[in-house]
């Protein structure tokens, strides 16, 4: 589908510079941004996992001293928060931004500055909050923040807050993003590509951005009252005043009920790219996958109150909201089902991001089964707030989605780089996060169901604990060792990972047609999609009789990879890629104005804890207010030029409907 | 890719690892298991749990096996044929939908019925009992006798038990795994458990707040003693009586409605349960045993007179009831004090040694961050914030008065 595409007549004023700290600042490009949200992700996830590590330190053994109980209640609340907000959902958001524009054929998101603004306002918010362990105040609160617990008068210093305006900064970051990602899957398709053809990750991202336009509206409804209360003395939550403080829970977990979706989803939807490449065959009952996705989405919001059995709604609450919990089970179930009807009958290559992804659905499966478990609220009554429900969700989060981040890592890399991550290192990450999350996460149901209850900083001897807690503490030093290999590959083949051409894997999706790495425009020429799998297609209309065909490729040192040979472009050291200037590509312009915009919009935040500095409040949002004025007269082009008359329905960037209102 | 036989067998000894830790932790001794329930609401919990498990486990293994079976039957080998391209099968898709939906009607329909037979209202003739949860201790009340208590909850066996549980500041969560399920407790708000105790046995249990309540949600604990409805009547009948307290110079109460069982070997004053719990109390998973952190303490022994002396002019009054003595009820009473197993929530055993030093300086012996100071203040002289400046021979003292109050 690529046609050769004329030098244009005219050359564009403006290049963009590669590389380089200015770049990044600036940078509106989907794939970069894609990249900083990993990275910025991964850095937390190991924050996150150091935290993790002194928890499981001090719970080695009974009555262990090794930290006191205020730092533990810390650790615990910012492990959760920071694993959620700072780690899962922006190492989806990473997929989202790198990969949704490249499979729907399309040359950047809807608003790539606002896509700017959400990854700096991300940063911002996640350095809000940890700035909070500098000044010894972390939130000591749990990660839902039960009032009247987190009310001033229970725990009056600034730790609450850091947590409160920290998760308020994210949800504008989330919100901001997941406008522009609904946006550009609705509008951005390319020719062919209607929505029962779409990738199924994008699928997947798609119902997840509708996840979280209408969950976070709710958590920030929840965490404004907090904040009104907290800093200008109103009685949302006020015990005293009268309040009842199941109005926190049923806002929070009607947010927070969805927010597990938010976080698997995504996950799902990686895996469900994976498995089909490395069966060499389509995803099995790709309908009802899509259908099983929406499904699951809206039964999430009806299921909000099984996290609050406990609370005694009575008999009828306790029948719905436990049947409803259930039917979500069905299209999960289905899920799983069509995993294994994808694998069976297929020609199965164990590269790492198929170890993961088959990882995900046993590992899955555990969590999901612990999850009917406590679907039944009687049952539920003996193990909520117990080890039990700590096993459970650490399968789902640890066990679904970070198993098929992890995979996605490991099967988009070298689309992002160029290079391949070492396969051999990647199977040992694989293996020891295997037998190290099981180490760490079975046993906890064991502690659970007898008796040892959740965010305790210490339990004391002969109460038949000892066991399952220094099993989880070895598992978890197994998956410290996993994740340091996992950063060691990341890193190290970023420079040293074996080049590959535009399809190492032999996958059927169009994102694999492109340069590895892909130049900054994605397609010279805009595709015409006919089918789900056009590669596939391609292959088996032409002349190569079996996708990818890894056998004669069996002089490589990675006998699954299949594309190796053709001629590499694009990496310092070989043949330069057209640039857009050359082919007549209109791409906007590199603006510091995002990164103004989010530094603007902290300041109010930070004005907030300084003992509500009217200066930085007013100053912040009257900054905000001048830098958007700003952003909004800067051209997304520094010159116009008319759009460029190229070839095989190419369609310049700027003539999209999106390009004028952003 | 052949299989790889040492990868193979890495995962193999990793299954068996992990077998044998599961199957090592079924075989110990676990006090606080909800798998071992002794109240009819534990074993309707416990019955409907055994079809959760089971269910889980048979549709885990066949998941598992299936997964198994195509991850090694599909493995790719050189020469294989292109794989079929199936894109589905729409009766196999209708079956993967009906049959969970099927499983679910089998949990479903005995979730329901265990939901409403698990809320029934109390009958008239239950047993009352208020549970109050502190940060971060439980008062305990029985209004029918006009009894309150803290952290240490005496229940009849083969009774039936209306708790009432409310709490004074945040939320708490009630929870003794081994007699049934856990409830919050919900600032302005009230809830409910009823419970039958079994006829036998007679045992200490622990209890645990479930619910993440500030510093020491971890510490507090309390414990459960079911004794036979005799041996309770007389427990009762002593703790809405005064302290029994016979050292020299102090009136002892008279207290006529109470007879002196004959097994009872310690002081035939006290009620029949009191020896029972003594041996309970020195269970090891009844006795806590956290570590008492290191204090200077001169002293080694009190006089409970002078105890009582200084006791009336301390500052504990304020917060402290001992029936005919002091009024203050924002800590734990202190009446029957001598009688409880443990002090502060469970953390520590209630001898001389521990009492003293959580006197001196409580602050040390459990975590308190309290955000408005209304948590026990250190009493020795010259520690910082002390609320009394009483040497370790006055603590002695007023330690030897408090165990005195059996």
């Amino acid at each position: 589908m690529a046609t050769t595409v004329a030098a244009p007549p005219y050359a564009t004023a403006y290049e963009t510079k590669r590389g380089g700290l200015w770049d990044w600042l600036t940078t509106v490009d989907h794939k970069k941004i894609g990249q900083l949200y990993l990275y910025t992700a991964i850095f937390w996830f190991f924050v996150g996992g150091l935290e993790a590590g002194l928890i499981r330190w001090q719970l080695r053994q009974p009555n262990a001293g090794f930290i006191s109980a205020d730092l533990y209640n810390q650790l615990f609340t910012m492990h959760g928060t920071t694993m959620i907000f700072l780690a899962i959902m922006p190492l989806s958001a990473a997929f989202f931004n790198y990969l949704i524009p490249l499979q729907i054929g399309a040359r950047d998101v809807a608003f790539p500055r606002l896509n700017a603004f959400s990854y700096w306002v991300f940063l911002a918010g996640g350095l809000f909050m940890n700035f909070s362990w500098l000044v010894g105040a972390a939130p000591d609160g749990g990660w839902f923040g039960y009032v009247p617990l987190t009310t001033r008068a229970y725990l009056p210093g600034p730790n609450i807050d850091y947590w409160l305006l920290g998760l308020q900064i994210l949800g504008i970051s989330s919100l901001a993003a997941a406008f522009n990602f609904a946006t550009t899957i609705i509008n951005m398709r390319a020719p062919g590509m209607h929505f029962m053809r779409m990738p199924i990750f994008t699928w997947a991202s798609f119902i997840t951005q509708f996840l979280l336009i209408l969950a976070f509206p709710i958590i920030t409804v929840a965490l404004t009252f907090l904040q009104f209360d907290r800093f200008f003395g109103t009685n949302f939550y006020t015990a005293d005043a009268g309040a009842d403080p199941l109005l926190w829970q049923h806002l929070f977990w009607l947010f927070g009920h969805p927010e597990v979706y938010i976080l698997i989803l995504p996950a799902f939807g990686l895996v469900s790219e994976v498995l089909p490449t490395f069966s060499r065959k389509p995803l099995f009952g790709y309908p009802v996958m899509v259908y099983s996705i929406i499904l699951i989405a809206f039964l999430g919001f009806g299921v909000w109150a099984h996290h609050m059995f406990a609370v005694g709604m009575g008999p009828i609450a306790d029948s719905v909201f436990g049947v409803t919990t259930m039917l979500i089970a069905i299209p999960t179930g289905v899920k799983i089902f069509n995993w294994l009807g994808t694998l069976w009958g297929g020609s199965l290559r164990f590269t790492t991001a198929m170890l993961f992804a088959v990882g995900l659905v046993g590992l899955f499966t555990i969590g999901g089964i612990s999850g009917i478990m406590h679907s039944s609220p009687p049952a539920d009554l003996q193990q909520t707030d117990s080890y039990f429900i700590v096993s459970h969700f650490h399968y789902v989060l640890f066990g679904g989605s970070m198993m098929g981040i992890f995979a996605g890592v490991y099967y988009y890399f070298p689309k992002i780089t160029g290079r391949l991550m070492s396969e051999s290192l990647g199977k040992w990450h694989f293996w020891l996060t295997f037998v190290g999350m099981n180490l760490t996460f079975f046993p906890m149901h064991y502690a659970g169901l007898t008796g040892m209850a959740r965010r305790t900083f210490t339990y004391d001897a002969n109460q038949g604990w000892d066991v399952e807690n220094m099993t989880a503490t070895i598992g978890y030093f197994v998956l410290a060792v996993a994740m340091t290999i996992f950063l060691v590959n990341l890193l190290r083949s970023r420079s040293k990972g074996q080049r590959v051409g535009n399809d190492p894997w032999g996958a059927p999706t169009i994102e694999w047609t492109l340069p590895s790495p892909v130049p900054e425009y994605n397609f010279e020429t805009l595709p015409t999609v006919t089918s789900r799998y056009p590669l596939w297609d391609r292959q088996h209309s032409g002349h190569a009789e079996v996708p990818g065909a890894p056998e004669t490729e069996s002089h490589t040192e990675h006998e699954d990879i299949v594309d190796v040979a053709e001629e590499h472009r694009g990496l310092p050291g070989e043949p330069p890629l057209p640039t857009a200037a050359e082919l007549g590509i209109h791409l906007p312009s590199p603006t510091i104005k995002p990164l103004l915009a989010a530094l603007a919009l902290t300041l109010p935040f930070i004005g907030l804890m300084m003992n509500k500095n009217l200066i930085l409040m007013i100053g912040g949002g009257a900054a905000f207010v001048l830098v958007m004025y700003s952003w909004l007269l800067t051209p997304i082009e520094p010159e116009h030029h008319p759009p460029a008359p190229v070839g095989g329905g190419d369609k310049p960037m700027a003539d999209s409907p999106f390009w004028t209102a952003r | 890719m052949p299989p790889h036989p040492a990868r193979r067998s890495a995962a193999l000894a990793a299954l068996t690892a992990g077998a044998s830790v599961f199957l090592a932790a079924c075989s110990k001794d676990v006090p606080n298991s909800t798998l071992t329930p002794h109240t009819d609401l534990g074993r309707d919990i416990d019955a409907l749990f055994d079809i959760l498990l089971w269910g889980g486990v048979i549709v885990f293994t066949l998941v598992a096996v299936g997964l198994l079976y195509v991850v090694f039957r599909f493995r790719h080998r050189p020469g294989d044929p292109e794989p079929k391209q199936i894109h589905g099968s729409t009766v196999l898709e209708i079956t993967w939908t009906l049959i969970p939906a099927l499983v679910l009607a089998f949990i479903a329909v005995p979730t329901v019925r265990t939901i409403f037979a698990t809320q029934q209202p109390p009958p008239a003739d239950a047993l009352q009992v208020e549970v109050i949860g502190h940060q971060w201790w439980w008062e305990f009340r029985y209004p029918q006798s006009n009894v309150v208590t803290a952290n240490e909850l005496f229940l009849p066996t083969n009774r039936t038990v209306h708790f009432t549980l409310r709490t004074a500041d945040v939320i708490h969560s009630f929870w003794i795994p081994q007699l049934g399920s856990k409830r919050d407790l919900i600032t302005n708000r009230t809830n409910h458990i009823v419970l039958t105790t079994d006829s036998t046995p007679t045992m200490a249990w622990n209890g645990f707040c479930a619910e993440y309540c500030g510093s020491s949600h971890a510490n507090m604990r309390f414990r459960v003693f079911t004794v036979p409805p005799d041996a309770f009547d007389e427990w009762l009948a002593h703790q809405a009586a005064g302290p029994v307290f016979s050292a020299p110079g102090m009136p002892a109460p008279v207290d006529t409605t109470m007879t002196t069982p004959p097994e009872v070997t310690q002081d035939p004053a006290l009620p029949r349960a009191f020896a029972l719990v003594d041996t309970f109390a020195r269970l090891p998973h009844i006795r806590p045993s956290t570590p008492l952190p290191d204090m200077p303490f001169a002293a080694t022994a009190g006089d409970a007179t002078r105890g009582a002396e200084l006791y009336r002019a301390s500052p504990c009054i304020a917060c402290h009831t001992v029936q005919g003595v002091s009024p203050g009820i924002i800590g734990p009473s202190l009446t029957h004090v001598g009688s409880r197993t443990t002090i502060g929530a469970g953390l520590y055993p209630n001898d001389f040694e521990h009492l003293s030093r959580w006197i001196k300086n409580a602050m040390a012996l459990k975590a308190m961050n309290y955000p408005q100071g209304q948590g026990m203040p250190p009493m020795g002289a010259g520690l910082p914030n002390a609320m009394a400046q009483y040497d370790d021979q006055q603590i002695a003292d007023l330690t030897a008065y408090l165990l005195s109050l059996k």
